[in-house]
């Protein structure tokens, strides 16, 4: 039972870890809270609808096309959202947030006149197959969904750590004043981190609708402040704090509704956003030097 | 009588809508003329609704007590939100306190035995009806004015708050020109600097906080007794976001701008049938576009300098602040 519990935890945990890369990612880059990720990754998540239930295509097909639209939608969300307010002058820091709170609102309300209020059923050709090791029960969607979510964690921190482009970006992180001086081209650079995001919410879109074989337009919203949470336990901007952060919430929530009251699993995240704040503003795994006030 | 025909209660209705999102309009302008953001202004105002309505639902006191008493409750949870708070800044503020609201949600949810959950709660005292009630014991008869009885009941409604919205942002008015609005607004502009000039940034930061909270519960309390029935759909995230679009609209510098901002966002999609469905949509459009073009509102103190020198051309206006950091 516990055990059976554990592996529900971390299945829901790494999916949770790939949407809080997504909103890590941006912060990082842009030290900018993108409240419309949760948003894009709800639009992922019914591209996998209409792929696998409404037109029958295999499943790496709705992957393909997740990606795409998520990154496309990423792409308009940094020209329409994003750039107009980078570098002008007397803007608050305040304005990109309420200016992704607008994405996220016309985001969901598009999905809510483009697929419908209700809740929609995810099939797939391998939702029943599952496996008995003792008296445990492992469905093979969870594999699935663990096995990419690693993957999807190994590449990407591959391609930060190796890859010149990897590197750009790390180094706009850092300052993105002296990467531009250095020869980065730190438009492009920022343009790409959104749309890496973005594609990667559009993935966890996907992975949710497989894992709970659901998909609506209010999923964006629980899921963006998850992630929110996720990168605040973790530290903002801290990729491994992502990962590691993700994981705990999944756990904790599955053993909530487990052990506990299932009605409080949402306010998990929410008392973890305030307590960890309160306590260590610059979450588990930040430093002391990057903490509080941006 | 002529007044029959002219009070329609569902203006009346739509006016007392309008007058109850002014007062969460201003919440949000006080806490945001102090250079904070907070999102956790609809959970203050589901604080002040659920406070009042079970108050008076079970204990049977009566409504005005009851709308202190949840204006003062969202208060002290505003003390006890703000004093942690006071450690964050900016964005991680807004973060904590969009996390707070969603907690006295799921909150509002769970607590069956007590919010009767995710239903809400129905008949909750209605101001007007009180009113009427009290007055019709006292042997009044709305037909001595001509009035029917329920647009005697609408129209009470609507005198009282608009007479709640006049002194609240006398008040409001009154005190951005005092020591405590200028501390307000030094704090905005550059918080050490105004450290350094010896504000207590602390204290304001709170004060501002807290005022925020208490006129948010304030302005729930009376939700609940207009609408009698609540439910925490009513204070969700939609909520929030709906009360920073009065003062991101209308304009955040200046009292008139979250005036304006709720008045013509609440009527916006009564006037206009057709948006209704697609009121949210144009809410985020109006974010997104504010943001790029207009991140000070449509009303800011330019815009108030132009109608002062419209109507005083003789009079030399002053200057505004040009380099005031916008929302």
């Amino acid at each position: 039972m516990l055990l059976e519990q554990l592996i529900n935890g971390i299945t829901l945990g790494s999916i949770y870890a790939i949407v809080a890369l997504g909103f890590t990612l941006v912060f990082g880059v842009l030290g900018i809270i993108n409240m419309a990720h949760g948003e894009i990754f709800m639009f992922g998540a019914f591209i996998g609808v209409i792929i696998t239930s409404t037109l029958g295509l295999p499943l790496w097909i709705a992957f393909l096309a997740a990606i795409i639209v998520t990154g496309i939608l990423g792409y308009m969300l940094e020209r329409v959202a994003l750039r107009p307010l980078r570098g002008k002058q007397g803007v608050s820091h305040l304005a990109p947030l309420i200016s992704t709170i607008g994405a996220s609102i016309l985001l969901e309300n598009l999905s809510h006149h483009l697929f419908g209020a209700g809740n929609h059923p995810f099939r797939n050709a391998f939702a029943e197959i599952s496996f008995q090791i003792g008296s445990i029960t492992i469905y093979l969607v969870q594999i699935l969904i663990f096995v990419i979510s690693v993957i999807l964690m190994i590449v990407l921190s591959y391609w930060l750590l190796k890859t010149k482009a990897g590197k750009a970006l790390r180094a706009t992180a850092e300052n993105i004043e002296t990467a531009s001086i250095l020869g980065v081209n730190t438009k492009r650079i920022i343009i790409l981190t959104v749309v890496i995001a973005s594609a990667m919410g559009g993935i966890a879109g996907i992975l949710v609708g497989m894992a709970f074989n659901s998909v609506n337009p209010q999923m964006g919203l629980s899921m963006g402040l998850k992630g929110l949470a996720i990168i605040i336990l973790g530290g903002m901007g801290n990729v491994r704090g992502a990962m590691a952060g993700g994981l705990i919430l999944g756990l904790s929530e599955t053993l909530i509704v487990a052990y506990g009251d299932s009605g409080y699993r949402d306010a998990v995240a929410f008392i973890t956003i305030i307590v960890i704040l309160l306590l260590r503003p610059q979450g588990l795994f930040g430093q002391k030097t990057t903490a509080a006030g941006r | 009588m002529m007044l029959v025909e002219i009070v329609n209660p569902y203006y009346l209705q739509v006016g007392s809508f309008i007058l109850i999102n002014i007062i969460l309009g201003l919440s949000i302008y006080v806490t945001l003329s102090s250079g904070q953001l907070s999102l956790g202004n609809a959970g203050f105002m589901g604080i002040g609704a659920y406070t009042s309505a079970l108050l008076t639902l079970n204990f049977d006191v009566p409504i005005i007590v009851g709308v202190i008493a949840g204006a003062v409750v969202a208060g002290l949870f505003g003390i006890l939100v703000g004093i942690p708070s006071l450690r964050l800044q900016g964005v991680y503020l807004a973060i904590a306190t969009l996390g707070f609201g969603e907690v006295i949600r799921v909150f509002f949810v769970n607590w069956e035995s007590v919010t009767k959950g995710a239903v809400g709660i129905s008949g909750i005292p209605h101001i007007g009806r009180e009113i009427f009630m009290v007055l019709k014991d006292a042997g009044f008869d709305p037909a001595i004015i001509g009035l029917k009885n329920n647009q005697f009941v609408f129209l009470t409604v609507f005198f009282v708050l608009l007479l709640i919205n006049i002194l609240l942002v006398w008040f409001i008015f009154r005190q951005q020109n005092s020591r405590i609005g200028r501390a307000f607004a030094a704090i905005k502009m550059d918080e050490k600097a105004a450290e350094s000039m010896g504000i207590n940034i602390t204290y304001y930061k709170v004060l501002a906080f807290v005022q925020g909270a208490l006129i948010s519960g304030f302005a729930g309390a009376l939700f609940a007794h207009v609408m009698s029935y609540i439910s925490p759909a009513d204070f969700s995230y939609h909520r929030a976001v709906e009360i920073l679009i009065f003062a991101v609209f209308g304009g955040s510098e200046v009292i008139v701008g979250a005036i304006f901002g709720a008045t013509f966002l609440t009527l916006m999609p009564e006037m206009l049938r057709f948006i209704s469905e697609y009121r949210y949509m144009i809410y985020g459009l109006i974010l997104l576009l504010m943001m790029a073009f207009r991140p000070q509102g449509l009303i800011d103190v330019q815009v108030l300098h132009w109608f002062q020198k419209l109507r005083l051309p003789k009079r030399r206006a002053e200057h505004g602040s040009k380099n005031q950091k916008h929302l």
